[in-house]
């Protein structure tokens, strides 16, 4: 019961962050909300008993990834700071359409399937050594692959973001 | 326990507002940030997904570690294009990086 209670003040916390990143005047303060909303998806990995998981989002969501956005948002800056910035364009009313659209066929979808499986069933603790043994053996390659990746990401982030001669 | 509906729903409702920020904003940066929510409301039906219809598997877990390690890859390379932009045109707003269009 406790559990519930405190999902739902999570999952609300989760979606209010969520909007305040999308709806809000201030770029600074999107940045800021989106670390909270990001931790709110991490809470729940917490809620799913995938702790692993939970400790991941934190550390490269939470940390890595939002200071790299505050970063680029402050060497990206345009005039005094007094100034506040169209952060919207004209086309926003149509992107809520869409965007309500598609929330009302999702939501309709999820309540409208019956899901199979015991509803009841409570997600069990997955253990660190099985999430460990899955991703070095069952799914070596596709590990292998996504370091590669992150190498060519970074040497490709590095050769565009670099001062060039004669800049 | 809450049941796998309410998951569903929440990564539905921050899919939306992902895809409105994407639509909507004119910010390189902030559109970014969308794209993040929309990959967090994915990874979160995964790892739902796989704790509520089959326990035993975890690759619902497996695939948000990659979804994850994806989207830091993807972060990396389009904040340096957007600097890259940024530099080149004095501006980020994606709307005006137009020189392309015809």
């Amino acid at each position: 019961m406790a559990t519930e209670v405190l999902w739902w003040i999570f999952a609300a916390a989760t979606v209010l962050l969520s909007a305040g990143v999308v709806f809000s005047r201030s770029v600074i303060h999107s940045a800021i909300f989106l670390i909270g909303s990001l931790a709110g998806v991490g809470a729940m990995y917490v809620f799913l008993m995938v702790d692993f998981l939970a400790l991941v989002q934190f550390l490269i969501y939470g940390g890595a990834v939002t200071v790299l956005i505050l970063l680029a948002l402050m060497l990206t800056r345009t005039g005094a700071t007094g100034t506040p910035e169209a952060t919207s364009g004209s086309q926003a009313p149509f992107a809520l359409i869409a965007g309500g659209g598609l929330l009302a066929i999702l939501i309709g979808v999820a309540v409208a399937t019956k899901w199979p499986g015991d509803v009841d069933n409570r997600p069990s603790q997955i253990s660190l050594e099985a999430i460990s043994k899955a991703l070095f053996v069952d799914y070596g390659p596709p590990f292998i692959i996504a370091s590669v990746l992150l190498l060519v990401a970074l040497v490709g982030a590095i050769i565009l973001a670099r001062q060039e001669e004669g800049e | 326990m809450v049941p796998l509906e309410n998951y569903l729903v929440l990564s539905a409702i921050l899919f939306s507002l992902g895809v409105y920020g994407v639509l909507a904003r004119r910010n390189a940066v902030l559109v970014l940030m969308s794209v993040e929510l929309m990959l967090n409301a994915v990874s979160l039906n995964f790892v739902a997904f796989a704790a509520y219809l089959d326990p035993a598997k975890i690759t619902g877990a497996i695939f948000a570690v990659f979804v994850i390690t994806v989207a830091a890859a993807e972060v990396g390379l389009a904040l340096a294009i957007v600097i890259r932009l940024f530099r080149n045109r004095g501006t980020s707003n994606v709307d005006e990086a137009a020189l392309l269009k015809w």
